[in-house]
């Protein structure tokens, strides 16, 4: 290494230094609004990794993250401004100590949960691989995330793919305040990559030319293909967990001072001077260019302009499309479908959103999916027969049983420029991923404030039905409706899931895209041209007068059923399928409400907080001059679903159940 | 220099008011004297003034029509062009949009409505001339005197313009909403639906066959009181607290009377400015041959005041006609009865009895009264006791006119119109034998109008 080198070293060591002790001094003051979690005594580990990446590498952190950004390169005044909540922070002030973004340098994110950013690192591995871009990702995470299951679910998914990984484990002795000795039957994490089959390496965390060199060796087998490398620094914070927290209720203040001794710059320093020849009047001089740079960035932080709170439910969803590639006009209109091409071509459900994706894998080479038996097998309810032979295993990539695994993958890979499918099966079983699609993907464009994209694709099963018990049936949508930052959608037909998925396909959100299994066979026309279904259309599938029916999936087919004979009746149903449940069209609810003046909303999962319940509040409040009956919901029963045949068909409405509280509704 | 709009007060017991509408427009230029919004007090409602000058400006929290509000209550600004108000509102200076052609009826007031439906004109047909195309009570008199009007009365209920509270019944929102758009009073229907809830269809059957909302007050319901009802129920505790009534009841012979308004009947109709002059009705004439009495018995129009009693000039006798109105009694006054001719008289009268039946009087068109004539002869009743309209001395109440057979002078018995009077009068002021000459006088001026007419 040169002279330089060791000096670049020891300034950034230095700035994340006296940054840190100046937001700790801030922090006391009352000038950081929130937590502040710093990073003092640890300096020589990003420093030595980030050494060896540029801007085009993706790192993925933790709450401890203020030291990952700074030695990727965040100006000081970002990182202060963020923690002072300014409109100049790093994160546009909405994220503060524990989400920083910078993606423009390759900080890809912090995160205030301690297992995502292994696998967001595994997903931007999976990018690399797949672009053929050479760049290789890193994730920095501390010993408390090594007994969660994201570590074992990354570092297995980046063996079995050879990801171009590092996963930077900064054994830092504590859990917040949980002993790692206690927490782990072991007290080495380097040595658990032999189990995954990965290199693993323990080195002094202090020694900041020691984690230099293990790097260099790791990140170099990365770029070349050698996949991921696990490597645990062995460190220490000096101070507490988090500003203004008691320090001495789990350690004494003896070991505490012990390791300040150990002062990873101040031993750089001892060395720069002694071993390497540079002089005192050298280091004395970056030490006041840094002194300088930090009260600078501190007067940045506190003289830059609080948010507009005008902006505060801003970027929660992508405002324009990116690298969709060019299209013939679609017809974005589901009332109004293109009537060129054959009119009997009819095709069903599972066979157009099959055409969707293919469509779209042969025109968007960064389309990938993941799924258990998606490839070779071509999915479990055939979403991908035939594709793994057109788009070979990097695009159709069959995954171990690690929901959460690929799920937060999938995270990291719309993060850094890929478009990832997930094909869960069963909606039941990407539980388990609940908090990567939450915590991570659904927030991660409003963190980032746009500036990351999050195309990612999640597509699978619901639905009660040929006793498929209760593993195998749930649906689900209106918890993920809850969620700012994901768009739900849930077809009922061929036509609406072919252009559906398209947009979806094609928009830069997360969409949890579920596919009724009961209605998977069902048929109906579908052309062969391109089309696209924007959100938030609901299709009238019936025009009525009397009473309006709104339904999704297959209570559509179930509610069509006996429209005919309650007409006989004298009883003009209205039928309208929203097609998506956020955003919600409840426009096009409102209107048709207007003119029935009824409303039952019949829906397949159980009442409380739910679809139906949204509804009947959106138009108690809009509609209520409109309203002539109280709104009814029709919806399962609350309990878990059965198996054997009479208990299934007892928590599920059914047609007979449908026509009669219409009728009783016209009654009202 | 901005200056306020407020509630004015309307009357001596005014404390609130009902916001009808603006008349003007935000950003329109107000003038000393424009009628700037509508406003309805305790009787009548009333187009208000503006008393300064400037641009318009109602702040976005400004008052919604039906709205009450308190006298003094601040509604909107004056301003001068160019001067910021206290709230962000879109420039004057932008171009607002045209306004679009809407499918939607015409705005008009519920009362203008009413007397559309009565007319047997479509509100749709009426051209408005009021601000925003807002349709007025002279539009619907105008298109109801065009001859080419023809359409036949659709039977649509009578509006009962106030919501009405305290309902017993219950109604969907749907039904309240339609019920309002029909101007029907929902809360006299009864429901179809479940519970008895008043659905929309039951609305509009309704609304089909006619239904009247004041006529089908259901037994047992509960009416809640409206402030009109509550003035008049002071007014009339009042009354019979304060004065001494004695009612003196007699018959006239109408039968010249009757005659007298049979040549006004052949006679060629009169074209004046704004339509024809209408024939003067039996009360018209009586009312004119009351003032003529009047002049010689000064004290039944006096007033009781503290230490004196205050008797009318001639060109004071303005006469008080109480007109019976979907929301109760109300009395607009003819001024100046003795210098007016009976066109004049018939006209005025014609004029005050409609806006009082469309709740437009002006609050001035109904004070200054010395004397009341009140008319129940067309419910056929004769005799009555009518109550004293304070501060007013006294009160005459006209019978129906009715062919009796009748002994003359000659001893032979002849069929001649019979009217009975009913003359009630504060003793405090007037003793019983003048006012008994008073009502032998008004006797006299029926038997024989043309001589008291020309004389």
């Amino acid at each position: 290494m040169t002279n330089d080198q060791f000096l670049s070293l020891f300034r950034t060591m230095l700035i994340i230094r006296h940054t840190e002790e100046e937001l700790a001094r801030c922090h006391q003051r009352g000038l950081i609004f929130g937590a502040c979690h710093t990073y003092v005594g640890q300096e020589a580990i990003s420093t030595g990794v980030c050494a060896h990446l540029t801007n085009d590498d993706p790192i993925f952190s933790t709450h401890r993250g203020h030291g990952h950004a700074l030695a990727k390169g965040m100006p000081p005044r970002e990182l202060m401004a963020e923690l002072f909540g300014r409109a100049t922070g790093c994160s546009r002030g909405r994220g503060g100590s524990m989400h920083l973004f910078s993606p423009e340098i390759g900080m890809m994110g912090t995160s205030g949960i301690v297992g995502p950013c292994i696998l967001q690192a595994c997903g931007g591995g999976y990018s690399s691989k797949l672009m053929k871009t050479g760049r290789v990702a890193a994730a920095f995470f501390g010993d408390g995330a090594v007994n969660n299951g994201a570590f074992h679910e990354g570092l297995n998914m980046a063996a079995i793919w050879k990801l171009p990984v590092l996963f930077i484990c900064e054994n830092n002795q504590f859990a917040t305040e949980v002993p790692f000795s206690y927490s782990s039957g072991s007290p080495h994490v380097g040595r658990r990559a032999a189990n995954y089959g990965l290199p693993g390496f323990e080195v002094d965390g202090n020694d900041v030319l020691a984690v230099t060199e293990v790097a260099r060796e790791a990140v170099a087998r990365a770029r070349s293909g050698g996949g991921a490398t696990l490597i645990e620094c062995k460190t220490y914070r000096t101070r507490a967990h988090a500003e203004g927290m008691g320090d001495f209720t789990y350690r004494t203040r003896e070991q505490v001072d012990e390791w300040k001794l150990r002062c990873p710059i101040a031993s750089l320093r001892q060395r720069l001077l002694t071993e390497f020849g540079i002089a005192e009047a050298q280091l004395q001089q970056v030490e006041s260019e840094i002194t300088a740079l930090v009260a600078e960035s501190r007067q940045f932080a506190e003289s830059s302009p609080l948010p507009d709170a005008a902006t505060a439910a801003v970027n929660v969803y992508a405002t324009r499309k990116t690298g969709i590639p060019a299209r013939p006009a679609s017809n974005a209109d589901g009332q109004n479908r293109p009537s060129s091409g054959d009119p009997s071509r009819v095709i069903t459900f599972t066979q157009a959103t099959h055409e969707a994706l293919s469509e779209e894998m042969a025109v968007n080479p960064t389309i990938f999916v993941m799924g258990e038996g998606i490839g070779i097998r071509g999915g479990n309810f055939k979403t991908t027969a035939g594709l793994y032979d057109l788009y070979g295993p990097e695009r159709l990539c069959d995954t171990p049983i690690s929901e959460r695994g690929f799920v937060g993958l999938a995270g990291g890979a719309a993060m850094t420029g890929t478009r990832p499918v997930i094909d869960f099966m069963f909606a039941d079983f990407i539980l388990d991923s609940v908090g990567e699609i939450v915590n991570q993907i659904a927030k991660m464009q409003y963190m980032s404030s746009g500036r990351l994209k999050m195309p990612v694709l999640l597509r699978g099963c619901i639905g009660i039905g040929h006793s498929a018990a209760t593993h195998h049936s749930g649906s689900y949508y209106a918890m993920y409706a809850q969620v700012p930052g994901l768009r739900v959608v849930v077809p009922s037909n061929a036509y609406d899931a072919k252009g559906l998925l398209k947009h979806a396909l094609r928009c830069d959100d997360p969409v949890m895209f579920l596919e009724h299994r009961e209605i998977l066979t069902t048929k109906c026309h579908v052309p062969t041209e391109d089309y696209e279904i924007e959100f938030g259309r609901a299709a009238i599938v019936r025009v009525g007068r009397d009473v309006t029916v709104v339904a999704l999936a297959r209570m559509v087919h179930l509610t069509l059923s006996v429209c005919e004979e309650l007409e006989r009746d004298g009883i003009s149903v209205e039928l309208v399928d929203p097609r998506t449940v956020s955003p919600l069209d409840t426009d096009t609810i409102l209107q048709s409400v207007a003119k029935t003046g009824r409303l039952l909303i019949v829906d397949e999962p159980p009442a409380p907080c739910g679809f139906a319940a949204e509804i009947a509040a959106q138009v108690t409040d809009a509609g209520f001059d409109d309203l002539d009956a109280p709104i009814r919901r029709l919806t399962g029963v609350f309990t878990p679903t059965p198996y054997s045949p009479p208990l299934e068909a007892a928590v599920v409405p059914t047609a007979a159940m449908i026509a009669d509280a219409i009728r009783s509704l016209v009654k009202e | 220099m901005s200056h306020e709009i407020v509630i004015p007060r309307l009357g001596w017991s005014m404390e609130e008011g009902t916001f009808v509408g603006w008349l003007k427009k935000d950003g329109d230029l107000v003038r000393r004297g424009d009628a700037v919004f509508e406003l309805e007090g305790e009787k009548a409602s009333q187009d208000i003034e503006a008393v300064d000058e400037g641009i318009l400006r109602i702040p976005p929290t400004g008052p919604k029509p039906g709205s009450l509000l308190k006298v003094g209550a601040v509604v909107g600004y004056l301003v001068a062009a160019g001067e910021e108000t206290l709230w962000t509102v879109p420039s004057p200076m932008t171009n607002s949009p045209p306004a679009l052609e809407s499918a939607l009826p015409p705005a008009a007031a519920p009362s203008v409505r009413r007397q559309a439906r009565e007319a047997g004109i479509a509100i749709n047909d009426v051209a408005g001339t009021g601000p925003g195309g807002r349709v007025m009570a002279a539009d619907v008199h105008r298109t109801r005197t065009s001859p080419q009007q023809q359409e036949p009365v659709t039977a649509l209920p009578i509006a009962n313009p106030r919501p009405t509270h305290g309902r017993s019944a219950v109604a969907s929102p749907r039904a309240r909403r339609v019920a309002a758009e029909l101007g029907l009073n929902w809360s006299t229907l009864t429901g179809t639906g479940a519970n008895g809830r008043i659905r929309e269809r039951d609305v509009r059957a309704a609304a089909a066959s006619g239904h009247s909302s004041t006529s089908a007050a259901r037994a047992g319901q509960r009416l809640p009181l409206t402030s009109r009802r509550r003035v008049i129920a002071q007014r009339m505790v009042a009354s019979r607290q304060q004065t001494v009534p004695v009612t003196l009841t007699t018959k006239a012979d109408a039968t010249n009377l009757v005659n007298l308004r049979e040549q006004f009947k052949r006679r060629e109709p009169l074209k004046s400015v704004g339509g024809s002059t209408p024939i003067p009705s039996y009360q018209d004439i009586i009312t004119k041959l009351v003032a003529e009495v009047l002049k010689r018995h000064p004290r039944l129009a006096s007033r009781w005041d503290e230490d004196a009693i205050v008797l009318p000039a001639d060109d004071e006798l303005h006469l008080g006609l109480a007109v019976d109105t979907e929301e109760g009694l109300l009395v607009p006054v003819i001024r100046n009865v003795g210098g007016l001719s009976l066109s004049e008289l018939a006209g005025q009268s014609r004029r005050l009895a409609d806006q009082a039946r469309a709740g437009k009087l002006v609050a001035t068109e109904m004070q200054g009264g010395v004397f009341t004539i009140t008319n129940l002869g067309a419910f056929g009743i004769d005799a009555f006791t009518p109550v004293i309209n304070l501060p007013e001395a006294a009160i005459l109440g006209l019978g129906a006119i009715r062919r009796e057979p009748v002994v003359l002078d000659d001893g032979q018995i002849a069929a001649r119109h019979q009217l009975t009077l009913s003359l009630t009068f504060d003793h405090r002021i007037v003793d019983g034998a003048p006012a008994a000459r008073f009502l032998q006088d008004v006797v006299n001026a029926i038997a024989n109008p043309s001589a008291w007419l020309l004389g």
